[in-house]
């Protein structure tokens, strides 16, 4: 993948280390702005357009956590990597609650660090092509909108997470064909090692919750015993 | 959660159990009161000799003092346990903090190693590392000696080795240390000396404290603040002020700031690192010269003083 002219956000208060990872990124080809804030991260993302974030979270001002929220309150795919200090179970699942499509603790390797800044970039391209010559893809009762995030399931209209969005357009992307654990999980979570396969049969059970009228006997997302899922947007076939 | 965490604070299950155990008491006087007389014929009837027309003032207060007792070791557990419970508290967040500031300075010099290691670095961009790397341990090293002197911060425990030092060399020598900091944060630092008195001090002890207050200064300000250091005399002290122009705080930290693990709290200086103990052990080091470490701000956002007091009795012949 070419990285010349992708623009990354550092938000990171720690000079020595945001200088580093400008001198590192900018050697992969990536454009780097720096900001040491989180009000400034706000402000900067109203007015410039970037393809990824790599966000701190004890930042002045307002913290990484509230500034991913605040970008997931508008915008729900925009990639976030959150890159902290604190490393305990919990604090992971905070940042990833609060929006973050991926968590690094500090210290960290560099080449990890570059290859999940590529991973999120990877899978951001790929969610970027377009599914369907339509904005909004319709099956059954329910509809996509793969742009906006936002969709409608059994109870109305809500808007699906980046995570909930970027499974659901793989699947249907390849729908009629079974789509591996495997390949949902290096496709949507990347090579995370902490990432269990299990975690995919949570998100759809999640998304049966959505799309399906009965979850217990689904329609849509069909799963096929030790194999993986497939999609059917018209069930008869 | 937060209410049911609210609920058995120790105030309040203290509150609690003091309400129950007066109920309880209440519930029985009244017992006692409205069955008075069915008691009275009732032990009569058994022991007669027991009942005399005065009040037995003696059992009275006997009891009295029982109650006051009882009250008194309640109110002791409830300190005690509540001072445990701080600590725990403390203990937790110390942990949090130091692992965290910890980490940060080491994740740098981690980065700087690989980038050195996985990409082509010129000779100038490998020397400017370098020199990253020796500030990130130099803040390592202050604060792993943070650590180590917090846990003897005592004033007869802390063995200071006096020794000639003269001040405003020491001032300047230990600026210049920050000098990187003080250019990331683009701040300019204006070195007033009115004297260069020579004074006995413990010169290790003394530089914890001059790079605690400057670090500070550094920490809690915006980019681009300027920093004033003014060494004069006042009385019988030789002063040393760290004015700032950064966050500043409100008048009810300034009372705390210098407890053991206390830390500003306020949107502007919430998720700023640090370990809560820079100010304790510079104010104990302090101490131990027989100065004093003294605070004021004008409020938030207006910035900070910090003094260094050292007694003009300290001061030796050049």
């Amino acid at each position: 993948m070419n990285n010349s002219g992708k623009k990354i956000l550092v938000v990171e208060d720690e000079v020595h280390l945001a200088k580093g990872l400008q001198f590192n990124l900018e050697r992969e080809g990536y454009r780097v702005t720096l900001v040491d804030n989180g009000q400034s991260a706000v402000d900067i993302l109203g007015k410039e357009d970037f393809d990824l974030m790599i966000l701190d979270i004890m930042l002045p001002k307002l913290s990484g956590l509230e500034v991913a929220r605040r970008i997931r309150s508008t915008d729900m795919r925009f990639p976030i990597l959150m890159l902290s200090a604190k490393s305990a179970d919990e604090d992971r699942e905070l940042g990833l609650a609060a929006g973050a499509d991926d968590y690094l603790a500090k210290p960290f390797h560099l080449p990890e660090l570059l290859l999940r800044v590529k991973g999120i970039l990877r899978r951001w391209e790929w969610y970027k092509e377009p599914v369907h010559d339509q904005e909004t893809f319709q099956f059954g009762d329910s509809w996509i909108n793969f742009a906006s995030g936002k969709a409608k399931g059994c109870s109305g209209e809500f808007y699906l997470t980046a995570k909930e969005a970027l499974l659901m357009k793989l699947l249907v992307s390849q729908k009629g064909n079974i789509v591996t654990r495997e390949e949902l999980l290096e496709k949507v979570w990347g090579y995370d090692p902490q990432t269990e396969t299990r975690t995919v049969d949570n998100f759809v059970a999640r998304l049966r919750k959505y799309f399906e009228k009965k979850p217990q006997s689904p329609k849509h997302i069909i799963t096929h015993r030790e194999k993986g899922y497939e999609f059917k947007s018209d069930p008869k076939k | 959660m937060g209410k049911l965490r609210a609920l058995f604070h120790p105030i309040m299950v203290f509150i609690g159990v003091q309400i129950a155990w007066i109920v309880l008491m209440a519930v029985w006087i009244n017992w006692y009161l409205e069955n008075n007389l069915a008691i009275k014929e009732f032990a009569q009837e058994i022991r007669p000799d027991l009942f005399t027309a005065e009040i037995q003032w003696l059992i009275l207060f006997e009891g009295c003092f029982l109650m006051l007792l009882i009250l008194a070791g309640v109110y002791v557990i409830f300190v005690y346990w509540n001072k445990q419970s701080r600590l725990n508290q403390m203990q937790s967040n110390f942990v949090a903090s130091v692992s965290h500031e910890l980490k940060s300075p080491l994740a740098s010099i981690q980065l700087y190693l690989e980038t050195l290691k996985y990409q082509d670095v010129s000779k100038e961009e490998e020397k400017d590392f370098v020199e990253t790397m020796l500030s990130d341990t130099q803040r390592l090293s202050g604060l792993i000696d943070n650590i180590l002197q917090s846990s003897k911060a005592d004033p007869k425990s802390m063995a200071l080795q006096f020794q000639p030092v003269n001040l405003g060399e020491f001032l300047e020598e230990v600026v210049q240390g920050h000098k990187r900091q003080l250019e990331e944060k683009n701040c300019l630092v204006d070195l007033k000396l009115e004297a260069s008195p020579t004074l006995n001090l413990d010169q290790k002890a003394l530089r914890m404290v001059f790079n605690n207050l400057i670090s500070n200064a550094i920490r809690y300000s915006p980019v681009g603040c300027p920093l004033n250091i003014h060494l004069h005399k006042t009385g019988n002290y030789w002063e040393v002020n760290f004015a700032d122009q950064g966050f500043g705080f409100d008048k009810k930290d300034m009372k705390k700031i210098f407890r053991k693990f206390y830390r500003v709290q306020n949107t502007d200086t919430q998720n700023i690192e640090g370990a809560g103990l820079g100010l304790f052990i510079s104010s104990e080091i302090v101490k131990n010269h027989k100065g004093r470490l003294k605070v004021s701000s004008p409020g938030r956002g207006k910035g900070a003083i910090f003094s260094v007091l050292l007694p003009v009795s300290r001061e030796v012949e050049a």
